[in-house]
Protein backbone atom coordinates (compact mmCIF):
# COMPACT_ATOMS: atom_id res chain seq x y z
CA UNK A 1 0.00 0.00 0.00
CA UNK A 2 1.39 3.38 -0.99
CA UNK A 3 1.03 6.45 1.16
CA UNK A 4 -0.31 9.60 -0.46
CA UNK A 5 2.06 12.52 -1.00
CA UNK A 6 0.34 14.48 1.73
CA UNK A 7 0.81 11.68 4.25
CA UNK A 8 4.47 11.42 3.35
CA UNK A 9 4.88 15.18 3.64
CA UNK A 10 3.38 15.22 7.16
CA UNK A 11 5.29 12.11 8.12
CA UNK A 12 8.64 13.50 6.99
CA UNK A 13 7.96 17.05 8.15
CA UNK A 14 5.50 16.69 11.01
CA UNK A 15 4.09 20.03 12.16
CA UNK A 16 3.88 20.93 15.81
CA UNK A 17 5.58 17.92 17.32
CA UNK A 18 6.23 18.41 21.00
CA UNK A 19 4.82 18.92 24.40
CA UNK A 20 2.99 21.61 26.31
CA UNK A 21 2.93 21.80 30.10
CA UNK A 22 0.03 19.57 31.04
CA UNK A 23 -0.19 21.31 34.43
CA UNK A 24 -0.76 24.73 32.82
CA UNK A 25 -4.42 25.71 33.44
CA UNK A 26 -4.68 27.01 29.86
CA UNK A 27 -3.54 23.71 28.36
CA UNK A 28 -5.81 20.81 27.48
CA UNK A 29 -4.33 17.34 26.95
CA UNK A 30 -5.90 14.50 25.01
CA UNK A 31 -4.42 11.02 25.29
CA UNK A 32 -5.85 8.31 23.09
CA UNK A 33 -4.76 4.93 21.84
CA UNK A 34 -5.77 2.29 19.32
CA UNK A 35 -5.31 -1.16 20.84
CA UNK A 36 -5.46 -3.09 17.57
CA UNK A 37 -2.34 -1.41 16.20
CA UNK A 38 -0.88 -0.24 19.53
CA UNK A 39 -0.78 3.40 18.44
CA UNK A 40 -0.56 6.04 21.16
CA UNK A 41 -1.38 9.69 20.50
CA UNK A 42 -1.04 12.79 22.68
CA UNK A 43 -2.58 16.02 21.45
CA UNK A 44 -2.41 19.26 23.43
CA UNK A 45 -3.92 22.69 22.98
CA UNK A 46 -3.17 26.02 24.61
CA UNK A 47 -6.12 28.38 24.70
CA UNK A 48 -5.76 32.16 25.02
CA UNK A 49 -7.98 34.73 26.76
CA UNK A 50 -10.12 35.16 23.66
CA UNK A 51 -10.91 31.46 23.77
CA UNK A 52 -8.86 30.71 20.67
CA UNK A 53 -6.41 27.87 20.33
CA UNK A 54 -3.10 29.69 20.10
CA UNK A 55 -0.89 26.63 20.11
CA UNK A 56 -1.27 22.92 19.47
CA UNK A 57 1.29 20.15 19.85
CA UNK A 58 1.22 16.43 19.34
CA UNK A 59 3.29 13.32 19.78
CA UNK A 60 2.23 10.11 18.12
CA UNK A 61 3.76 6.67 18.27
CA UNK A 62 2.22 4.85 15.37
CA UNK A 63 2.14 4.42 11.63
CA UNK A 64 2.61 7.15 9.03
CA UNK A 65 -1.12 7.72 8.68
CA UNK A 66 -1.58 8.20 12.42
CA UNK A 67 1.31 10.66 12.55
CA UNK A 68 0.02 12.56 9.51
CA UNK A 69 -3.54 12.65 10.89
CA UNK A 70 -2.44 14.16 14.19
CA UNK A 71 0.00 16.54 12.50
CA UNK A 72 -2.79 17.82 10.24
CA UNK A 73 -5.18 18.06 13.21
CA UNK A 74 -2.82 20.40 15.09
CA UNK A 75 -2.41 22.52 11.96
CA UNK A 76 -6.13 22.87 11.54
CA UNK A 77 -6.82 23.58 15.22
CA UNK A 78 -4.54 26.57 15.55
CA UNK A 79 -6.45 29.85 15.53
CA UNK A 80 -9.79 28.11 15.96
CA UNK A 81 -12.23 28.44 18.84
CA UNK A 82 -12.93 25.31 20.89
CA UNK A 83 -16.32 24.89 19.24
CA UNK A 84 -14.78 25.17 15.79
CA UNK A 85 -12.05 22.69 16.70
CA UNK A 86 -14.65 20.20 17.89
CA UNK A 87 -16.28 20.39 14.46
CA UNK A 88 -13.21 18.87 12.80
CA UNK A 89 -14.30 15.48 11.51
CA UNK A 90 -12.24 12.43 10.83
CA UNK A 91 -13.72 12.29 7.33
CA UNK A 92 -12.19 15.70 6.54
CA UNK A 93 -8.79 14.52 7.77
CA UNK A 94 -9.06 11.27 5.82
CA UNK A 95 -10.09 13.13 2.69
CA UNK A 96 -7.32 15.73 2.96
CA UNK A 97 -4.71 13.00 3.41
CA UNK A 98 -6.32 10.64 0.89
CA UNK A 99 -6.24 7.82 3.46
CA UNK A 100 -7.15 4.38 2.14
CA UNK A 101 -10.06 2.54 3.86
CA UNK A 102 -7.75 0.44 6.07
CA UNK A 103 -6.25 3.63 7.51
CA UNK A 104 -9.47 5.52 8.22
CA UNK A 105 -9.21 4.50 11.89
CA UNK A 106 -6.06 6.66 12.15
CA UNK A 107 -8.14 9.75 11.34
CA UNK A 108 -10.77 8.60 13.85
CA UNK A 109 -8.03 8.43 16.47
CA UNK A 110 -7.01 12.03 15.64
CA UNK A 111 -10.61 13.24 15.91
CA UNK A 112 -10.96 11.48 19.27
CA UNK A 113 -7.71 13.10 20.42
CA UNK A 114 -9.03 16.57 19.51
CA UNK A 115 -12.21 15.91 21.47
CA UNK A 116 -10.27 14.55 24.45
CA UNK A 117 -7.99 17.62 24.52
CA UNK A 118 -10.93 20.04 24.35
CA UNK A 119 -12.76 18.08 27.05
CA UNK A 120 -9.70 18.13 29.31
CA UNK A 121 -9.39 21.90 28.88
CA UNK A 122 -13.09 22.46 29.60
CA UNK A 123 -12.91 20.26 32.68
CA UNK A 124 -9.97 22.26 33.99
CA UNK A 125 -11.91 25.49 33.52
CA UNK A 126 -15.05 24.09 35.09
CA UNK A 127 -16.93 24.41 31.81
CA UNK A 128 -18.23 20.86 31.87
CA UNK B 1 -21.02 -23.35 13.78
CA UNK B 2 -18.33 -23.30 11.12
CA UNK B 3 -14.71 -23.72 12.13
CA UNK B 4 -13.88 -25.82 15.20
CA UNK B 5 -12.64 -24.10 18.32
CA UNK B 6 -8.94 -23.23 18.17
CA UNK B 7 -8.33 -24.99 21.46
CA UNK B 8 -10.13 -28.16 20.37
CA UNK B 9 -7.85 -28.42 17.35
CA UNK B 10 -4.97 -29.00 19.75
CA UNK B 11 -7.00 -31.11 22.13
CA UNK B 12 -6.89 -28.39 24.78
CA UNK B 13 -9.56 -26.99 27.06
CA UNK B 14 -10.28 -23.29 26.47
CA UNK B 15 -8.16 -21.55 29.08
CA UNK B 16 -5.90 -18.53 29.24
CA UNK B 17 -3.08 -20.47 30.84
CA UNK B 18 -1.52 -22.49 28.07
CA UNK B 19 1.64 -24.58 28.14
CA UNK B 20 3.33 -22.98 25.14
CA UNK B 21 5.91 -25.74 24.75
CA UNK B 22 3.18 -28.36 24.62
CA UNK B 23 1.11 -26.25 22.23
CA UNK B 24 4.13 -25.88 19.93
CA UNK B 25 4.80 -29.62 19.97
CA UNK B 26 1.21 -30.46 19.14
CA UNK B 27 1.14 -27.86 16.42
CA UNK B 28 4.26 -29.25 14.76
CA UNK B 29 3.01 -32.83 14.96
CA UNK B 30 -0.38 -31.91 13.49
CA UNK B 31 1.17 -29.70 10.84
CA UNK B 32 3.34 -32.63 9.75
CA UNK B 33 0.29 -34.86 9.42
CA UNK B 34 -1.31 -32.51 6.89
CA UNK B 35 1.85 -31.45 5.11
CA UNK B 36 1.31 -31.21 1.30
CA UNK B 37 4.17 -33.69 0.73
CA UNK B 38 2.11 -36.43 2.37
CA UNK B 39 -0.73 -35.77 -0.04
CA UNK B 40 1.31 -35.62 -3.23
CA UNK B 41 -0.35 -38.82 -4.52
CA UNK B 42 -3.78 -38.17 -3.03
CA UNK B 43 -6.76 -37.10 -5.08
CA UNK B 44 -7.63 -33.44 -5.54
CA UNK B 45 -10.29 -33.45 -2.82
CA UNK B 46 -7.99 -34.85 -0.13
CA UNK B 47 -5.27 -32.44 -1.19
CA UNK B 48 -7.64 -29.54 -0.81
CA UNK B 49 -8.86 -30.76 2.60
CA UNK B 50 -5.30 -31.16 3.83
CA UNK B 51 -4.48 -27.66 2.68
CA UNK B 52 -7.53 -26.24 4.44
CA UNK B 53 -6.65 -28.11 7.60
CA UNK B 54 -3.07 -26.83 7.48
CA UNK B 55 -4.30 -23.25 7.13
CA UNK B 56 -6.76 -23.75 10.00
CA UNK B 57 -4.05 -25.14 12.25
CA UNK B 58 -1.75 -22.29 11.43
CA UNK B 59 -4.41 -19.65 12.12
CA UNK B 60 -5.31 -21.28 15.41
CA UNK B 61 -1.69 -21.60 16.46
CA UNK B 62 -0.94 -17.94 15.72
CA UNK B 63 -3.87 -16.90 17.92
CA UNK B 64 -3.22 -19.26 20.80
CA UNK B 65 0.50 -18.67 21.16
CA UNK B 66 0.08 -14.89 21.48
CA UNK B 67 -1.26 -13.82 24.89
CA UNK B 68 -3.41 -10.84 23.86
CA UNK B 69 -4.82 -12.67 20.85
CA UNK B 70 -5.55 -15.71 23.00
CA UNK B 71 -7.25 -13.47 25.55
CA UNK B 72 -9.35 -11.77 22.85
CA UNK B 73 -10.29 -15.15 21.46
CA UNK B 74 -11.41 -16.41 24.87
CA UNK B 75 -13.64 -13.37 25.33
CA UNK B 76 -15.06 -13.94 21.84
CA UNK B 77 -15.81 -17.56 22.74
CA UNK B 78 -17.79 -16.24 25.69
CA UNK B 79 -19.75 -14.04 23.34
CA UNK B 80 -17.98 -10.75 23.97
CA UNK B 81 -16.55 -9.62 20.70
CA UNK B 82 -14.45 -6.52 21.26
CA UNK B 83 -14.60 -3.81 18.62
CA UNK B 84 -11.19 -3.94 17.00
CA UNK B 85 -10.71 -0.31 16.19
CA UNK B 86 -12.20 1.37 19.23
CA UNK B 87 -10.29 4.32 20.60
CA UNK B 88 -9.05 3.75 24.11
CA UNK B 89 -9.23 6.53 26.69
CA UNK B 90 -7.36 5.05 29.61
CA UNK B 91 -5.34 8.20 30.46
CA UNK B 92 -3.06 6.92 33.19
CA UNK B 93 -2.14 3.81 31.26
CA UNK B 94 -1.66 5.72 28.00
CA UNK B 95 0.54 8.27 29.74
CA UNK B 96 2.72 5.43 30.95
CA UNK B 97 2.76 3.96 27.43
CA UNK B 98 3.84 7.31 26.06
CA UNK B 99 6.68 7.49 28.58
CA UNK B 100 7.82 3.95 27.78
CA UNK B 101 7.89 4.75 24.07
CA UNK B 102 9.87 7.92 24.75
CA UNK B 103 12.29 5.90 26.81
CA UNK B 104 12.70 3.38 24.01
CA UNK B 105 13.30 6.23 21.58
CA UNK B 106 16.14 7.47 23.80
CA UNK B 107 17.62 3.97 23.96
CA UNK B 108 17.44 3.86 20.19
CA UNK B 109 19.21 7.22 19.87
CA UNK B 110 21.96 6.22 22.30
CA UNK B 111 22.21 2.70 20.80
CA UNK B 112 22.23 1.42 24.37
CA UNK B 113 22.03 -2.38 24.05
CA UNK B 114 22.32 -2.95 27.78
CA UNK B 115 19.60 -0.40 28.41
CA UNK B 116 17.38 -2.16 25.88
CA UNK B 117 17.90 -5.46 27.70
CA UNK B 118 16.84 -3.90 31.01
CA UNK B 119 13.88 -2.22 29.33
CA UNK B 120 12.83 -5.54 27.87
CA UNK B 121 12.99 -7.18 31.28
CA UNK B 122 10.74 -4.52 32.78
CA UNK B 123 8.33 -4.82 29.89
CA UNK B 124 8.23 -8.58 30.28
CA UNK B 125 7.46 -8.11 33.97
CA UNK B 126 4.59 -5.76 33.12
CA UNK B 127 3.26 -8.27 30.59
CA UNK B 128 3.42 -11.11 33.11
CA UNK B 129 1.56 -8.98 35.61
CA UNK B 130 -1.21 -8.15 33.13
CA UNK B 131 -1.49 -11.78 32.12
CA UNK B 132 -1.83 -12.91 35.72
CA UNK B 133 -4.54 -10.32 36.31
CA UNK B 134 -6.39 -11.43 33.19
CA UNK B 135 -6.10 -15.11 34.07
CA UNK B 136 -7.69 -14.35 37.43
CA UNK B 137 -10.71 -12.47 36.10
CA UNK B 138 -11.70 -13.40 32.55
CA UNK B 139 -14.21 -16.00 33.68
CA UNK B 140 -15.79 -13.80 36.33
CA UNK B 141 -19.02 -12.37 34.97
CA UNK B 142 -18.86 -9.17 37.02
CA UNK B 143 -15.33 -8.43 35.90
CA UNK B 144 -15.88 -8.44 32.18
CA UNK B 145 -15.07 -4.76 31.78
CA UNK B 146 -11.86 -5.21 33.71
CA UNK B 147 -10.97 -8.23 31.53
CA UNK B 148 -11.55 -6.15 28.39
CA UNK B 149 -9.43 -3.30 29.75
CA UNK B 150 -6.65 -5.78 30.50
CA UNK B 151 -6.76 -7.24 26.99
CA UNK B 152 -6.45 -3.79 25.47
CA UNK B 153 -3.50 -3.02 27.72
CA UNK B 154 -1.92 -6.32 26.71
CA UNK B 155 -2.24 -5.30 23.05
CA UNK B 156 -0.29 -2.08 23.65
CA UNK B 157 2.48 -3.90 25.48
CA UNK B 158 2.60 -6.55 22.76
CA UNK B 159 3.19 -3.87 20.14
CA UNK B 160 5.87 -2.26 22.29
CA UNK B 161 7.58 -5.63 22.75
CA UNK B 162 7.68 -6.10 18.97
CA UNK B 163 9.38 -2.73 18.70
CA UNK B 164 11.90 -3.66 21.36
CA UNK B 165 12.79 -6.81 19.40
CA UNK B 166 13.17 -4.82 16.19
CA UNK B 167 15.45 -2.39 17.95
CA UNK B 168 17.51 -5.25 19.37
CA UNK B 169 17.98 -6.68 15.90
CA UNK B 170 18.97 -3.32 14.50
CA UNK B 171 21.48 -2.67 17.27
CA UNK B 172 22.88 -6.17 16.90
CA UNK B 173 23.83 -5.58 13.26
Amino acid sequence: MAYSEKVIDHYENPRNVGKLDAEDPDVGTGMVGAPACGDVMRLQIKVNEQGLIEDAKFKTYGCGSAIASSSLATEWMKGKSLDEAEQIKNTQIAEELALPPVKIHCSVLAEDAIKAAVRDYKQKKGLL
Amino acid sequence: MGAPCHFALFDLQPDFRVDLAQLGERYRALARSVHPDRFADADARDQRLALERAAQLNDAYQVLKNAPQRALYLLTLRGHELPLEATVQDPEFLLQQMQLREELEDLHDSADLEGVALFKQRLKGAQDHLEQQFAACWQVVDEREQAERLVRRMQFLDKLMREVRQLEERLDD
